[in-house]
């Protein structure tokens, strides 16, 4: 074997390695059937889905039923789970999302003030009227701040690319 | 004999500029000719200069972060709803978060990419291992950084590893005790926003000072890379202030970078926070223990990030051999690449895996 192609077949061997490894540690659950995966599981997916692929609709339907036909409905509130159900068939997703964290024992609206032991046990009192402040996205410069900005940015990264090479 | 002076004509004294009667005048009072000190070519190079730029992102990051501080608030009813005001109603607001977000992902960057350098150069040996020490210490500080400031937005990503934290305190047991919600009688998000202003970047001022000094004590390391590994001769010099003139335009680079990504690219804001449910990943920088958590458990996240800094702690006592060159190291250097290949398959592997729970409810 020549010096130079030690290193890529070295990295080669590291990679099948590392993917053996990756592939035989998955998580058993994820190749058993839909049914033995609990529904808490299956609506906390959901509410990801909502949170962060709201396209995804199709993908939250299928954790919501799969979450209603789940062996272990332990810690969720079913009833809630049908009316989130009903609530995407007719396009509502925030009244979706919001049934969802509650079927979890979630209280939207509530504001956090002592996250220690909050998973210990369920809400005690009604959750307050949810105030739910969902995600903010990007929010883009307006005015004359974005061109101004950006051609800051452009003559710097510029500017000090053309002087790195003339100081050299 | 006095008169034979004065009848000598007197040698004109050359001129003297103005600048350099104000240069002269400040190195009298603050003795800036001493940073005039030679140090190898080889510092002016890129690789040589990631330290030099990870402390220009630190201080980047202090001067964004005094703005951020005149709008946030960090009470925990109160946080979230303070992150939407700056971004939303703060002039420019949104754009020095973002600036603060990227600078935060550049720093951790850089760090690591520094940190390989001094590695993949042996820059740690023999003297140098006390300041590798140092050097490992500033990237825990800088990896702190980076968790409290993800904590402070105060959105469900937030909360989420907040819980976690709380849950890797209770195993450490009687050491755990600050990141229990009832020590000191203020919410654990207020006193993390204190560690985040204060204590580390203190921490991080001081290891920083003392990093530097150990770098003039020793001197900058000997490169075992291109000519200098041939053994061609003395390499040349070049004044310590020419590296400071280098690293101030590559700092120019870096700044306006940031300023594109964040007029580009400015990073959004999660939802209000919801007790109850757990639905999200870390940010990237800490999403590698994400799988490892998957598979051994919320003790998985404290054992592999001691196991990683242990190991960077130990290289200088394994790595001990007078050799510089990657290829007369191979066993340390072939070990250190499983370990970064490892990380970023870990992370790749989180990054498209699908969300779980890993505190029980």
């Amino acid at each position: 074997m020549t010096r130079t192609s030690r290193g890529p077949r070295l990295l080669s061997a590291i990679a099948v390695a590392w993917l053996t490894v990756a592939a035989l540690a998955t998580p058993a659950g994820a190749h058993e059937g839909e049914e033995s995966v609990p529904a808490l599981t299956q609506v906390q997916v959901a509410v990801a889905i909502l949170r962060t692929q709201p396209e995804q609709v199709d993908l939250a339907a299928d954790r919501i039923n799969d979450a209603t036909e789940a062996e272990d409905k332990d810690g969720v509130d079913i009833d809630r789970v049908e009316q989130a159900k009903s609530a995407l068939e007719a396009g509502d997703m925030a009244k979706t999302e919001l049934l969802l964290e509650q079927a979890l024992g979630a209280c939207p609206g509530q504001p956090v003030t002592n996250p220690a032991g909050v998973r210990a046990k369920l809400p005690q009192t009604p959750c307050p009227t949810p105030a739910h402040e969902l995600a903010l996205g990007r929010v883009p410069l307006h005015g004359a701040a974005k061109p101004t900005l950006l051609a800051l940015g452009a003559v710097l990264t510029l500017g000090g690319l053309v002087l790195t090479w003339r100081i050299r | 004999m006095s008169d034979t002076t004065v009848d000598r004509p007197l040698a004109e004294p050359p001129p003297v500029s103005r600048r350099q009667r104000l240069v002269d005048a400040l190195d009298e009072r603050l003795g800036l000719k001493a940073l005039q000190y030679p140090i190898p070519a080889h510092a002016n190079t890129l690789a040589y200069s990631l330290g030099g730029l990870s402390l220009i992102s630190f201080v980047l990051m202090v001067a964004t972060g005094i703005f951020l501080t005149q709008y946030y608030n960090p009470d925990p009813a109160a946080a979230h709803e303070s992150v939407r005001h700056i971004i939303t109603g703060v002039t420019l607001g949104g754009f020095v978060r973002g600036f603060h977000y990227w600078g935060s992902m550049a720093m951790i960057v850089l760090v690591g990419l520094h940190l390989l350098r001094v590695f993949a150069s042996a820059s740690f040996k023999r003297p140098r291992e006390g300041n590798w020490v140092i050097g490992v210490a500033l990237a825990a500080l800088t990896a702190g950084l980076f968790f409290t400031g993800s904590v402070l937005k105060w959105d469900q990503e937030s909360l989420e590893a907040l819980e976690h934290n709380i849950e890797i305190g209770k195993l450490l047991g009687k050491f755990g005790f600050w990141f229990s919600d009832t020590f000191g009688g203020i919410p654990l998000l207020t006193r993390l926003y204190v560690v985040h202003i204060s204590v580390l970047p203190a921490l991080f001022t001081l290891a920083v000072a003392v990093h530097l000094l150990l770098v003039k004590r020793h001197g900058m390391a000997p490169s075992p890379f291109g000519d200098r590994a041939k053994d061609t001769g003395p390499e040349p010099t070049r004044p310590f202030t020419r590296h400071l003139a280098e690293l101030g335009v590559l700092g120019l680079v870096l700044v306006g970078v940031l300023t594109l990504l964040a007029v580009l690219l400015p990073p959004a804001h999660g939802p209000a926070p919801i007790e109850g449910i757990e639905v999200t990943k870390p940010p990237w920088p800490l999403l590698w223990v994400y799988p490892v958590e998957d598979w051994i458990g919320v003790v998985g996240i404290l054992w592999a990030t001691l196991a990683i800094f242990a190991a960077l702690l130990v290289v200088p006592l394994v790595d001990r051999s007078p050799e510089l060159h990657p290829r007369r190291r191979l066993p340390v250097v072939i070990g250190a690449g499983v370990v970064v290949a490892l990380i970023i398959g870990l992370i790749i592997y989180a990054a498209v895996r699908p969300v779980a729970s890993h505190i029980s409810m």
